[in-house]
């Protein structure tokens, strides 16, 4: 081993990269939250005046409390539909399972604005759905309530953020050993029981960390609301994205954002606990 | 295995469930793809306004061939340095005699687990406080720290994978460090920078959210996609977008080909 003198001198030339790109940014803007703006100058003193602002702004806080809602709407939709699609491909076997397993990750890869822009253009009003409804004869005519509302943000996200779900939830279902569940079927439990009392539960470190996933992306999306959501369609990242463009008050934005990154931290630290007390 | 009716339903119903999501996800490809070649109107395919013109036009539009050169240097650039960040940090944090473990890891991952909004300001600030104008290099750092994860955690996990008797053996036999780390751990390595770099070059081609903080004046592909968006919807946008997803698709596919376990054990 090394003299303490070397290893220090060692650890400061590797990690001096990543403290300046990763930890110093992270730490001015921290920095940026209690300062305030003025006039398009930035005065640093130490003020907690902007969390105080947004908290005691209801505007803002609702907002805010609305972002959550629908992250957990977007988490909830997204485990319904994600989680039968990962248990089918494992029941699948050989090819088939890796072809659809290939199938169902290859989307994350997909451009996501080109996924947004696809997606508006079939939700609105000349789009595949509503020329689908017409034609099937459930609409008399092309609807506007695809477009340009919470709803339609919240379709959007689900089906651009599924993938994420699926994937740990199909990892996690992997790594349940086959002896289990022969187990579990000698021992005289029927398919359901097998899947509530052994599958489910050892599915739940994967299933956590798709939630987590879709929670904590869909939290900081401002994109998705901005091109989808319309005017009622609000979310506390566009509201955070307009402090550095148009309204300029970095500080109030770089506050409201330490609070995005509060809630992220948080909800990471709940979901490793949990995955890490499930696990067997 | 014993098969109910109970169990059958159940495979037939998830069965529809992710034949119907495997469309709706991949209508983006097919959709964008058939628009930019035909018109479509009143959900009538009309086959006489069929052409490829679109994709000629696509060549001659200045600001889409800057904002594909930017993308390209950005997504070989960031790829690249973080493919080398990758390599050393994991040998790092691998070595016996490593100080403060856990919290380099950690910032390791951080920017990937973070809400990208927190990271595009993050970098902003300081750029802004450093004086430092936003440029293609500011792009390149966002999403150098944002690849860097994906490529540490596949090259960690193979480092992790390799027989410690290896590099024990490179020495008994009278290898120095350098030696073992040329000979011995980097073509050990080789595969899964590969991959790392791979992946990083795709995720970096459609990072969208940390580029429209740190992109200042510059474009890249995702972000005149987003500016073009906003005027409306053309022959020539689907044209690009569907290209943009073939490279894109054709870059991750690669990438899972590599990953893909040789001589994988079939179960049952």
């Amino acid at each position: 081993m090394p003299t303490r003198g070397l290893r220090g001198l060692i650890f400061a030339a590797v990690a001096a990269l990543p403290a300046v790109v990763i930890l110093v940014p992270l730490g001015s803007f921290l920095v940026m939250s209690v300062a305030r703006a003025e006039k398009h100058r930035i005065i640093y003193d130490w003020t907690l005046q902007n969390y105080v602002n947004f908290l005691g702004n209801w505007t803002y806080l609702s907002t805010f409390l609305g972002t959550l809602w629908l992250c957990l709407e977007v988490v909830l939709l997204s485990l319904i539909v994600g989680y039968p699609i990962a248990w089918y491909i494992w029941r699948q076997k050989s090819w088939k399972r890796y072809a659809l397993l290939q199938l169902a990750a290859l989307p994350l890869f997909m451009s996501y604005i080109v996924k947004l822009y696809t997606l508006r253009s079939m939700l609105g009003l000349n789009g595949l759905v509503n020329q689908a409804l017409v034609s099937l004869g459930i609409l008399e005519q092309p609807s506007q309530v695809f477009l340009y509302n919470q709803r339609a943000v919240l379709i959007t996200m689900t089906v651009i953020y599924l993938p994420y779900v699926v994937l740990p939830i199909f990892l996690s279902l992997e790594r349940i050993p086959r002896s289990l569940l022969q187990a579990s079927t000698d021992l005289g439990a029927g398919g359901w029981d097998t899947f509530r009392r052994v599958v489910l539960p050892l599915s739940m470190p994967g299933t956590i960390a798709g939630a987590l996933f879709a929670f904590v992306l869909a939290l900081g999306d401002f994109i998705t609301p901005q091109m989808v959501g319309g005017t009622t369609g609000f979310t506390i990242g566009r509201v955070i994205f307009s402090q550095f463009g148009l309204a300029f008050d970095w500080p109030f934005g770089a506050s409201m954002a330490a609070i995005l990154l509060l809630v992220a931290l948080l909800l990471i630290v709940a979901a490793g606990y949990a995955a890490s007390r499930r696990r067997v | 295995m014993l098969r109910t009716r109970g169990d059958r339903i159940a495979e037939y119903a998830t069965c529809a469930v992710t034949v119907l999501v495997l469309l709706v996800l991949y209508a983006p490809i097919l959709v964008s793809a058939v628009f930019s070649v035909v018109e479509i109107r009143r959900g009538e395919i009309l086959w006489e306004t069929f052409t490829f013109r679109h994709y000629v036009t696509l060549w001659s539009n200045a600001s889409v061939i800057d904002a594909l050169a930017n993308t390209a240097i950005v997504a070989i650039c960031s790829a690249g340095i973080a493919s080398i960040l990758a390599v050393l940090l994991a040998l790092y944090t691998e070595w016996h005699g490593a100080i403060a473990r856990t919290a380099l890891t950690l910032l390791i991952y951080l920017p990937f687990l973070l809400p990208p909004i927190v990271t595009g300001l993050a970098l902003l600030v300081a750029s802004a406080n450093a004086d430092m104008d936003r440029s293609v290099l500011t792009i390149i750092i966002g999403h150098t720290i944002f690849v860097l994860a994906v490529a540490y955690r596949l090259v960690l996990t193979r480092l992790q994978a390799l027989p410690p008797t290896l590099i024990e053996a490179s020495f008994d036999l009278g290898a120095s460090r350098w030696q073992t780390l040329r000979y011995v751990l980097l073509p050990h390595l080789a595969s899964s920078i590969l991959t790392g770099a791979l992946l990083a070059l795709t995720l970096s081609f459609d990072e969208t959210l940390i580029s429209s903080f740190v992109a200042g004046n510059e474009m890249t592909l995702p972000l005149r996609l987003w500016a073009m968006m906003r005027v409306g919807f053309t022959p020539e946008i689907n044209a690009l977008v569907t290209l943009v997803l073939l490279v894109s698709m054709a870059l991750a596919l690669a990438a899972a080909s590599l990953l893909r376990p040789k001589g994988e054990p079939e179960e049952d």
